[in-house]
């Protein structure tokens, strides 16, 4: 009863754009499953994927997990009951999301994974990994750059439950602390939260007024760090992000926010519903399955060509 | 490849013992495979590194590099072209060309005060600088790992794994570099290494296997 409730209520949250089978099967449907849109990335994939399923002729089932396994668990058995032909998923854990896909693929529902990848191989048919270790480095090396290689800087971390949090710090400081002068001064999680950053910064700079650059572990808190620092008369410092939101996108035009790094969310939504179509058509998608995306710096050179996610050429 | 290369590790350290060993069933704590498990990504990439730098990777890129003049000119005509032709299959869609070339140049600008210390080197002859040589000690990029054909993202756990290993590498590539003091502007180097380029018009940033004061090729 209230397993029911809640698996009606996931999938209804964000509208069902697809038909329910079983009032209509004329297509196929594949099921979107990713975190909450709240986030425009995450939306972004979303309807990336939504996008180009239409296009190959697909109904959509799209759900979102709120991070939270159990409820990608519910979301999965829907997706079985509604027979989808594949599954594409920004997954909700990495250890948790195994058993889930394993249960899908048991049920012949194959699942391709983006953004994030699970500890398993061979249980999805694809992971297009998003590179945040490699995005994170090429941030590191322009903050770096921007700070003239010294001085002090305070880091802003995502949520600790969320790998890619700690992936970025990682590859922020596989660069970073290969500089001597470059010093840390403090480092604080602020949950990926615009608001939360606001009031992590304010009491950073209030003890160390000196510092130089703040160094995000996302656009989100880039932006709240940003407000707090300009609210406080400190335009001087360098902020460097990372996602590449619309958001930062129009700080770096303006001159506010220095850099983010690029996800290329909404092409990675497309490519795994393309390579969903060429599984379900021919049995194989002709590539590995884990695939690594490179990431790509933006800054005041190309931030103009960033839209949604999406870097035009 | 990873697994291969562990289990080859293996079996070599396993060599001295079995002689007074009997093999058994349960898995002994102390064994190469155990080993690896209990060592941090960074260890285990650098055990992994030492093993093939050598006796693979140079050799490897020896043999595909291709002519740095010739290469450096045809992405100047066209990445895409330049890369079907020269550069190395990419990996994955959105993933850059890498290429391995080898050559000699006049160095023609030098920044050896950063960490990421590079000279701007003219391998065609026009007085213009083509590319950059990283001098280290910081590496950018993943060119080395990217630039090879035996290494493949599947056959590690993850992308902090992966990235260990480029790492790896990188620190390898920069221990081995020995230049005379100075700038070097007007010198002339030769070199063999590997470099990616995401995009048309992106500056080349080589990291180098071998580089050496003087000598034409």
């Amino acid at each position: 009863m209230n397993f029911k409730r809640r698996l009606l209520l996931s999938a209804f949250a964000i509208g069902l754009t697809g038909v329910m089978p079983g009032i209509a099967s004329a297509a196929d449907l594949i099921a979107i499953i990713t975190p909450s849109h709240d986030n425009p990335f995450f939306k972004a994939e979303s309807v990336g994927a939504d996008t180009r399923a239409k296009e190959l002729g697909y109904d959509t089932l799209i759900m979102v997990h709120d991070d939270d396994a159990n409820k990608q668990s519910e979301l999965f058995d829907s997706a079985i009951a509604s027979g989808a032909k594949a599954i594409i998923l920004d997954n909700a854990g990495a250890d948790a999301t195994v058993s889930a896909v394993q249960r899908a693929k048991d049920a012949g529902i194959p699942s391709f994974l983006i953004d994030r990848e699970i500890t398993a191989n061979g249980v999805a048919i694809s992971q297009i990994v998003s590179n945040n270790y490699q995005g994170a480095q090429l941030g590191a090396e322009e903050f770096v750059k921007l700070m003239g290689e010294t001085g002090k800087y305070a880091e802003l971390l995502g949520r600790e439950s969320d790998t890619n949090a700690g992936i970025r710090s990682s590859g922020y400081h596989d660069v970073i602390d290969q500089y001597p002068d470059m010093e840390l001064v403090a480092q604080q999680s602020a949950n990926w939260s615009q608001t939360e950053a606001y009031t992590v910064m304010e009491t950073i700079l209030q003890a160390n007024p000196e510092i130089k650059g703040v160094i995000s572990g996302n656009d989100t808190m880039a932006m709240g760090a940003w407000a707090a620092l300009k609210a406080a008369g400190r335009e001087d410092v360098i902020v460097v992000g990372f996602d590449g939101s619309n958001d930062v996108r129009d700080s770096i035009r303006e001159g506010g926010i220095k850099a983010t790094v690029l996800q290329p969310a909404y092409r990675q939504a497309q490519l795994a519903v393309e390579q969903a179509d060429q599984f379900i058509k021919t049995g194989s998608t002709g590539v590995d399955e884990k695939q690594l995306m490179d990431c790509v710096l933006i800054n005041a050179d190309n931030a103009g060509r960033l839209e949604t996610f999406a870097l035009s050429e | 490849m990873t697994r291969t290369l562990l289990m080859a590790a293996g079996i070599l350290a396993c060599l001295p013992m079995l002689a007074g060993c009997k093999i058994v069933k349960n898995p002994d704590p102390n064994s190469a495979a155990q080993t690896a498990a209990n060592m941090t990504d960074e260890e285990r990439m650098a055990v992994l590194v030492a093993e093939v730098y050598e006796p693979r990777l140079k050799p490897y890129m020896h043999e595909g590099a291709r002519d740095a003049a010739t290469v450096v000119a045809a992405i100047g005509a066209g990445l895409d072209a330049a890369g079907t032709s020269y550069g190395i299959p990419k990996a994955s869609e959105g993933s850059p060309w890498n290429f391995i070339v080898e050559g000699s140049g006049k160095v023609i600008a030098s920044n050896r005060a950063s960490r990421a210390a590079t000279i701007d080197v003219d391998v065609t002859g026009d007085g213009a600088a083509d590319l950059a040589i990283q001098l280290g000690p910081v590496i950018k990029g993943t060119a080395l790992r990217d630039a090879t054909t035996f290494f493949s993202f599947s056959d590690f756990r993850d992308q902090i794994e992966f990235a260990k290993l480029a790492r790896a590498l990188n620190d390898t590539a920069s221990a081995a570099i020995a230049l005379p003091e100075g700038d070097l502007i007007g010198d002339t180097v030769t070199f063999t290494g590997a470099f990616a380029v995401p995009k048309q018009g992106d500056p080349i940033l080589l990291v180098p296997v071998d580089l050496s004061v003087g000598g034409n090729q």
